[in-house]
């Protein structure tokens, strides 16, 4: 009896004709085959929780079964648009943004110019600029309270030996945010480093080499040939810190907790109170999609404007 | 080969029968699963945990078809009752923190526990203290689950550190004007002079006569005091209530005591004052003589380093208009499912009956955290509690207790957090009109969603 292969049993060899037509093509199935579980996983837990989040910020539920929610169309939108709170939040996001993208790029390209250099002990150095992304946020925020402390903190306490006003870094409307954001940097400025490491370490050494025949020093060098090979990695970065500064909620929620007088209360913070402290998840769902269009429409115009460059740069 | 096969058979028939035999065993008994009794780790073996014990041992030896299986409290358990309530896994009967019991009335999911009063003639209203039972009562009959113990908040303040000042401890009759020149008189700088001193240093305050906070749940009955309110009793506005003249001015009465009269610590300088040790330890210390708190603040200051009984009384809060104060409360409540289930119904009506009775409720004043919801047991734990002073202030001031919003209306989290921003900024200078006029402006929108409109 000739044996036939799973695929090509009858059960497969049925059906309307596009299934049929599908079945021939055995090399497509295969594929199919092989990327159906990462499809099932997205499907269930992405798309559908997406699609849901959609449809409840069209509902007012505040209860337990979802199902008995009330459709109430775009009255959550509507409402969002004279919430005060969400707006001050959003603008904390914002500012925060602002601050902690540039800022940390900087640093962190800083710290992989050095890392980059033949040094001793280098990957000593790596690692430990690499610890606090590993380290929880919790944990890193724990400390960091710890040290801002406005009496008992060591950075206090190091201005004061110096002669200098200490600050109630974290109890300030005003310094509370630009606390926040030297501690995002302190922690992500190891992860951020490791990519332009990257960057850096596939700039070929020839350009280097030809620079410095045509007497070019460093800080031209720099200027000249590592930053505009670098601009792929900036653009990664800056849009990856972009989405992750719209984020920002851990150390918020340890730190500050959004204080003092709603200083530091951003957007994803703000959508924590929403959902899990008032339970108003239709609302809370209607916050998270409009954060996303802000991320969506930030992330687009910095496509945007990096085709822009790169367009002009070729006149 | 056979002998297998014969044991394999025999096997088989077993596991067939046995379990078949254990629900003919079974048959009558009522499991009802129960979250609330079991203590945290760190209390395992302590007196509550003995006293939470007994009850459950003692009911199920009166009821032996029924079983009570004490289930742990999980982590937020605010959240997981929800979820379990959506997924129909939800206890039978759990002990709901008053504060948030609007949100599980507006669900359906839990049972007016009238019904019980009918199937279990022992269980009568009357062993209730009435401040308590009014968070659970609706004026339409209805009984969202059944109180517990809770605790009125009540004024702390430090003899020691009163006498330090040479002037005498206050009384329950008390009025706002005592209570600022008593906070006056209590302030106290490097010198020992006080705030009325004209030679007050104001850069050396070593003793500060009180503490002022954002937080709604410490100032809320303020307002009530002088006859105002931060919302409409029918839960529609807060125009008219918090901008009332009442209203405002118990606002700016606290607001003074910070900015004005200097009697209470600015937020920052308050932050830097309990950095160190905490706030009980300063306060134990006399750095604070008086602040609004409830019961359960006595297990905190009993733990403390400094502490010493002669440096922790209570008083009740000094009145103006009205004599209140606010009360907060936690109770039993019963999942609205077991209502399906007659003698399941009959069984968990008579467990909420042993669990408020005042054998069970008679062996908490052990716990120091609050005070017990049965009024014949909260009078007796007057005599047997550690520190019968402070507890009989407690018991009283229960009588003028008010329950807060919390109970009644679901969304009160975020009217709450509107309050405490309003605070907050008022605290720290902001014009309190202005503060007002913002916060009624949030809170009506928030009430008109509520409400559908």
């Amino acid at each position: 009896m000739e044996r036939t292969s799973f695929l090509e049993r009858p059960f497969f060899q049925t059906g309307p004709r596009w299934w049929r037509q599908f079945w021939s093509r055995s090399n497509e199935r295969v594929g199919y085959l092989f990327i159906l579980p990462s499809f099932v996983h997205l499907l269930l837990f992405l798309v559908v929780p997406l699609v849901f989040s959609l449809y409840l910020s069209f509902t007012d539920w505040r209860g337990t079964n979802f199902y008995n929610a009330p459709f109430i169309g775009t009255a959550n939108y509507e409402f969002m648009l004279g919430d005060r709170r969400w707006w001050n939040a959003m603008a904390n996001s914002g500012y925060y943004t602002l601050l902690a993208v540039p800022l940390g790029m900087v640093i962190s390209l800083m710290i992989a110019l050095v890392m980059n250099m033949k040094l001793r002990g280098v990957n000593l150095f790596r690692t430990l600029f690499f610890m606090p992304v590993i380290s929880s946020w919790v944990a890193v925020s724990v400390i960091w309270i710890t040290l801002l402390d406005p009496q008992a903190g060591i950075v206090n306490y190091t201005l004061k030996s110096l002669g200098l006003p200490t600050v109630n870094w974290l109890g300030d409307p005003a310094s509370a945010m630009p606390s926040l954001v030297l501690i995002t940097i302190w922690k992500g400025a190891g992860f951020n480093m490791v990519i332009w490491l990257a960057g850096l370490q596939a700039i070929p050494q020839e350009l280097y080499e030809a620079a410095a025949i045509d007497g070019a020093g460093s800080w031209q060098s720099f200027w000249r040939i590592t930053l505009p090979l670098l601009k792929p990695t900036t653009f990664f970065l800056a849009i990856t810190g972009v989405i992750g500064s719209f984020q920002v909620f851990s150390s918020v929620y340890v730190i500050t907790g959004g204080g003092p007088r709603g200083a530091t209360d951003v957007a994803v913070h703000r959508i924590y109170l929403r959902a899990f402290e008032s339970f108003d998840m239709g609302y809370a769902s209607a916050l998270a999609w409009v954060l996303f269009a802000v991320i969506f429409a930030f992330t687009l115009l910095q496509v945007w404007y990096m085709r822009r460059r790169e367009e002009a740069s070729l006149f | 080969m056979k002998k297998f096969g014969k044991l394999l058979t025999v096997c088989v028939l077993l596991a067939m029968v046995v379990p078949s035999l254990a629900v003919l065993a079974q048959e009558g008994q009522i499991t009802l699963r129960v979250v609330g009794l079991e203590v945290v780790p760190e209390e395992r073996e302590t007196p509550l945990a003995i006293a939470k014990q007994a009850a459950r041992t003692r009911f199920m030896e009166a009821h032996p078809n029924i079983f009570i299986e004490s289930l742990e409290t999980p982590p937020e358990f605010d959240t997981q009752v929800l979820v379990d309530l959506a997924a129909g896994t939800a206890p039978d009967i759990w002990y709901q923190d008053a504060s948030t019991l609007a949100r599980l009335v507006d669900t359906g999911n839990i049972l007016d526990a009238s019904v019980c009063l009918d199937l279990v003639p022992e269980l009568t209203l009357d062993r209730f203290s009435e401040g308590m039972l009014d968070i659970h009562l609706r004026d339409t009959g209805e009984l969202w689950g059944l109180p517990d113990g809770g605790t009125p908040m009540v004024m702390y303040y430090n003899p020691e550190a009163v006498a330090k000042a040479g002037v005498e401890p206050p009384t329950s009759d008390w009025t706002w004007d005592d209570f600022l020149t008593f906070a006056q008189m209590t302030t106290l700088d490097s010198e020992g002079r006080n705030r009325l001193d004209p030679n007050f240093d104001e850069e050396n305050v070593v003793q500060w006569g009180f503490r002022v906070r954002k937080w709604t749940f410490e100032w809320i009955y303020w307002v009530w005091q002088n006859g105002g309110d931060v919302i409409s009793p029918d839960l529609t506005t807060a125009d008219g209530y918090l901008n009332s003249p009442e209203s405002v001015e118990a606002i700016k009465f606290l607001r003074d005591l910070v900015l004005e009269y200097g009697v209470a610590p600015e937020p920052s300088t308050l932050d830097q004052l309990v950095q160190q040790f905490g706030f009980l330890e300063a306060f134990l210390r006399g750095e604070v003589v008086m602040f609004p708190r409830g019961h359960w603040e006595m297990v905190g200051l009993t733990n403390q380093e400094s502490y010493t009984p002669e440096r922790v009384a209570v008083v009740g809060n000094p009145s103006k208009v009205n004599d209140v104060t606010v009360i907060y409360e936690s109770g039993w409540v019963i999942n609205a499912k077991v209502a399906e289930d007659p003698d399941k119904l009959l069984a968990a009506c008579q467990f909420v009956e042993e669990l408020t009775d005042y054998e069970y409720q008679s062996t908490k004043v052990v716990t120091g955290l609050e005070i017990s919801a049965n009024r014949e047991a909260a009078a007796a734990a007057i005599e047997a509690s550690a520190w019968p002073e402070i507890e009989r202030v407690f018991v009283e001031e229960a009588e003028n207790g008010r329950r807060n919003y919390g109970s009644i209306y679901a969304n009160w989290p975020v009217v709450e957090g509107i309050l405490d921003s309003m605070m907050e900024n008022i605290l720290a200078g902001a014009d309190v009109e202005e503060e007002i006029a913002i916060a009624v402006e949030e809170i009506d929108r928030e009430l008109q969603r509520s409400a559908g409109g």
